[in-house]
């Protein structure tokens, strides 16, 4: 039953009527599911760092909601299932909260399956069928649990439009739909036709951004298979084209037509190589036009970067018409997997506890971007310049991540470098340093008795040195009168 | 701390000035001169400046803004000569001098200017000027907690004014007239404002500075350009030009550490400061080498948090760098491998970072080519642009980080496309303003002469233009970007295609 605002005996009585019309009409053929067997509850608490004391921990939690895709599996998205640390779900919306679990997470698609602990949960719901978006249909809803009843809102298409997702650096495949409904964008289903068409992931005012199961079917699939492999992406840097000189600077006849490659990583290496001043003419049969767009048969006009993951997985390969040196030539274009340390400074930690390192009271810690966003939301302009710019590089081969002295804990043992802070580090004694691991390698190889620590260069300060000696006993003593409970974190080691 | 703003010019008073703030500022000024008996020889000396000045629009840099009409103060010194602060007379296109009580104006006209120290000596080309004004001479640098008075002619009225206030500190401040410096600079409690700049503030009769700038949100807290500063000014133009106040090129940091002072076998004597870089190109990297330990500059010891004493003021070591002309040495004692070793110090005017302060009098460089407009990248430039510019922080790395990142991939000059005059032959490009130049034609951009002789020397059907963010490229038709010059230039009032 659809929730109504009190006060609106009038407008009740006409949908009623309505749905009374709609029951007798002919042709109508099987009962409209009924959604409340079919959506749950998840309650998801997650830990929760302070960037400048990365050992200390706090939690959130968020309610989130969930669609049963089989028996004891229910689909949500991903946000909010990071670093768990307790979950619990609950039908009806209300009552028991039972133990929960997370079966399956894929930040990058954002979606995830959880499952109760015990299996006597999912006596009573009904899996929710599954379908494509069809713009031409009036009848989309958003629901979710409200006060023990499904709230269904009305919600009317808006636009398909390719962007980066809320937890990649990909832009894929989202749905946009206006509506009613406040505080949406935490996995309440879009439903149409009776069957769910999208998720919901964010909201801004009244438009409500959604990834359409067209997007994530695939991936799901792949999942319920054993075989997933993730999305892939397209990481070389394009441009569109409005330049009909640049065409024939390149020897392109003919109507202007396709993208330029401007910039191809090294990271991830990707057989089957774009080049800088390649046009990209077609992609998987879809000629690309000069603003990269191509014609979905699906979606209308769209941006080519949706071809990357439209049914596609890591691994699976993009036949690609190119331009080049004056002839067409085609390419088979392998995905690579998205990973968040195919940047240099990652954009996402997830599941990890934040790694740190105190050395005779400096403390390094990986740099990325959750630990910039101690600068706020607006880190991007008020993190100290040089890291900020950091974080929209790329990794090379010699350096694949950083590593910076974010804070010096003061003790004698380190004056004179009380006031440095937030330094991207280059070398300890000698050593490359990438990882926080790497620190720790580097420490065992002291230099005559002192850690030699440099800094990249254009530091403030670009040259530290420590007694190796004392180094030990000195971070204990910080340890113990500044209360930090390990001298150390390495989440992977 | 805020950034120092300069206080100098004020513009000419209007009508709508008349409020009770400037009646209340009157009264104070009828206050001092009742009590400042005896002063009428040196309050002779002090003139009001009167400019009209006319800056280049650095983004369209054919273009100058319109006329804007300020005022200062100066001071005539021995020489028939008048001393007042760059920045009255910068970019102006008239100089009017008045003397106290005299009704008449005499045009003068600048003969030195010391940008980096914010000073300027200006010439009257009528010698009736100077006739009954006997020149101030200058005292020595102040000591804190003595009284100053300022004079000078500062908004609020038209007759001069005397303020009273002590020195309350003396350090090195950042000039603001340039921006990219620090120069000796001493805090007064005497009101500094618009229309002071250029002001002796005098003490025992004597010059001991020159008003110049104040701190936004800073109450009672004005600057002024000390002894020491001026006589470097003075002793510079004494050959006929300016090269300004000399850098040796090192980054110094404390030596305070135990480990570090043990590493260089360097007693714990609180004594030395080490050098942590050197900047490439600048003299002091063909005398020192990093974790060198400067003990002693010129006869200034160093101590290990990097400051002397100078006249019983702590002070950050690069003053006693400052006291060389530029071409000079400075002899130093350092401490290399565990061993004292006498050397001296090459310095030098370092005329390699002025774009990143703010430049004066010479209008900026620039090159159109097919509406494509070409300057060199600079602070000035950086201003002119919005701060929301997508190219921002390549220009701000460009700029300021470079240089001391990865100094061998620094240019002479970076260029960058200012903006596209919109013509048919280059409508389909996007360029987006401020996009940094990496190639023209192959050829790697290091000044804006490369940029012209890409162009002028190129045979091809197209013109390609590289740009240093991930690869773009532009391409033009180079007989139909020829044949258009003529007609953009004319469209947009261009008087010529470039300013070299």
């Amino acid at each position: 039953m659809a929730f109504l605002p009190t006060g609106d005996f009038d407008m009740k009585k006409i949908i009623f009527a309505l749905a009374a019309i709609l029951l007798l009409a002919p042709g109508t053929q099987a009962a409209p599911p009924k959604w409340e067997q079919s959506l749950i509850n998840v309650q998801a608490t997650r830990k929760t760092y302070n960037p400048s004391r990365p050992w200390s921990r706090s939690s959130s939690t968020t309610v989130k909601t969930a669609m049963v895709i089989g028996k004891n599996q229910f689909l949500t998205t991903a946000e909010g299932l990071q670093d768990l640390s307790m979950l619990r779900v609950q039908k009806d919306g209300r009552g028991t909260w039972w133990d929960g679990k997370l079966k399956w997470v894929d930040y990058h698609a954002n979606i995830a399956v959880v499952s109760a602990a015990e299996e006597e949960f999912s006596e009573g719901l009904v899996p929710v069928k599954m379908g494509n978006v069809d713009t031409s249909k009036k009848d989309w809803q958003i629901l979710r649990w409200k006060s023990g009843n499904v709230e269904k809102r009305a919600a009317e298409f808006n636009q398909f439009l390719v962007q980066e997702g809320r937890l990649t650096f990909i832009q894929h495949l989202q749905l946009e739909a206006s509506s009613e409904i406040d505080a949406v964008g935490w996995g309440e289903p879009l439903v149409s036709g009776g069957k769910v068409v999208a998720i919901a992931t964010g909201q801004a005012d009244n438009n409500i951004r959604f990834i359409p199961v067209k997007f994530f079917r695939k991936v799901l699939a792949a999942r319920q298979a054993g075989k997933n492999r993730g999305l892939g992406y397209f990481p070389f840097v394009w441009s569109p084209v409005a330049n009909p000189e640049t065409y024939k600077f390149l020897k392109l006849d003919g109507e202007p037509r396709g993208a330029m490659v401007l910039e191809v990583p090294v990271i991830p290496r990707v057989k089957g190589r774009l080049k800088p001043k390649d046009i990209i003419l077609e992609v998987d049969g879809f000629p690309i036009d000069n603003e990269g767009y191509y014609r979905d048969p699906d979606l209308g006009l769209i941006i080519m970067e949706n071809l990357s993951t439209r049914g596609k997985l890591a691994g699976d390969v993009v036949k690609m018409k190119i331009w080049r040196d004056g002839k067409a030539i085609n390419v088979n274009y392998p995905l690579p997997p998205i990973r968040y340390t195919d940047k240099l400074l990652p954009e996402r930690t997830f599941d990890q506890e934040p790694e740190y390192l105190i050395v005779g009271g400096l403390m390094f810690q990986p740099l990325n971007v959750p630990l910039l966003r101690a600068f706020g939301g607006n880190w991007r302009t008020r993190a100290p310049f040089r890291l900020s710019k950091l974080a929209s590089e790329l990794p090379t081969k010699e350096r694949k991540a950083m590593v910076a002295l974010t804070v010096v804990i003061p003790d004698p043992y380190n004056l004179g470098y009380q006031n440095a802070r937030w330094l991207p580090l280059d070398t300890i004694n000698d050593q490359r340093i990438s990882t926080i691991a790497d620190i720790r390698a580097a420490l065992k190889k002291p230099i005559n008795g002192f850690h030699e620590v440099r800094f990249m260069k254009g530091s403030s300060t670009e040259r530290m040195v420590l007694d190796a000696d004392r180094e030990r006993e000195t971070t204990q003593r910080i340890l113990r009168h500044y209360r930090i409970p390990a001298p150390s974190f390495f989440g992977t080691n | 701390m805020n950034n120092p703003s300069l206080t100098g010019s004020k513009p000419f008073p209007t009508l709508s000035g008349h409020n009770m703030k400037r009646h209340l500022w009157l009264a104070a000024i009828l206050l001092l001169q009742g009590t400042f008996a005896g002063a009428d020889e040196t309050e002779k000396a002090v003139v009001q400046i009167l400019t009209a000045g006319q800056q280049p629009n650095w983004s369209t840099p054919w273009q100058f803004g319109s006329v804007r009409r300020s005022s200062g103060t100066g001071f005539v010194i021995k020489g028939r000569k008048i001393m007042t602060n760059a920045h009255v007379v910068s970019w102006a296109r008239q100089i009017l001098v008045k003397r106290p009580q005299d009704s008449r104006l005499y045009v003068a006209h600048v003969k030195y200017i010391g940008h980096d120290c914010d000073l300027a000596l200006l010439e009257v080309e009528d010698s009736l000027f100077f006739e009954g004004i006997k020149p101030l001479e200058f005292g020595k640098l102040p000591k804190v907690r003595t009284t100053v008075v300022t004079y000078g002619y500062p908004a609020g009225g038209e007759q001069i004014s005397f303020t009273r206030g002590v020195v309350s500190r003396i350090e090195m401040q950042t000039y603001a007239h340039i921006g990219n410096r620090s120069l000796l600079g001493v805090q007064t409690d005497a009101a500094i404002n618009p229309g002071n700049s250029g002001g002796p503030v005098i003490q025992d009769g004597k010059v001991i500075g020159v008003a110049f700038q104040g701190i936004p949100g800073l109450e009672n807290a004005g600057f002024f350009i000390p002894p020491p500063v001026i006589e470097h000014f003075l002793e510079d133009i004494d050959d006929k030009t300016y090269d300004g106040f000399p850098q040796a090129g090192i980054r110094f940091e404390s030596l305070q550490n135990p480990a570090y002072r043990k590493k260089l076998k360097l007693p714990d004597n609180g004594l030395g400061a080490r050098v942590d870089s050197l900047v490439e190109g600048m003299p002091a990297a063909k005398v020192l080498e990093l974790d060198d330990v400067v003990l002693k500059v010129g006869d200034y010891p160093v101590g290990s948090d990097g400051t002397i004493i100078y006249g019983g003021n702590r002070l950050q070591l690069p003053m006693a760098i400052q006291e060389a002309q530029s071409g000079g040495q400075v002899p130093v004692t350092i401490w290399r491998n565990g061993e004292k070793i006498e050397a001296l110090l090459p310095v030098e005017s370092n005329k390699r970072d002025r774009r990143t302060g703010n430049q004066y009098d010479l209008p900026p460089r620039y090159y159109v080519y097919g509406g494509v407009v070409f300057t060199p990248l600079s602070f000035d430039y950086m201003r002119a642009i919005p701060s929301s510019s997508s190219t921002r922080n390549a220009l701000v790395y460009e700029l300021f980080y470079r240089r001391n990142e990865k100094p061998k991939t620094m240019r002479d000059e970076a260029i960058v496309v200012s903006r596209i005059l919109q013509d048919r032959v280059n409508a389909n490009l996007r360029i987006v303003s401020g996009s940094l130049v990496d190639k023209i034609n192959g050829k790697k951009i290091n000044k804006l002469e490369d940029v012209i002789a890409a162009f002028e020397k190129a045979e091809g059907q197209h013109h390609l233009i590289e740009f240093q963010k991930e690869g773009a490229f532009e391409v033009l038709d180079r007989e139909e970007a020829d044949k258009a010059n003529k007609n953009i230039a004319r469209m947009y009032g261009i008087p010529s295609d470039r300013r070299l």
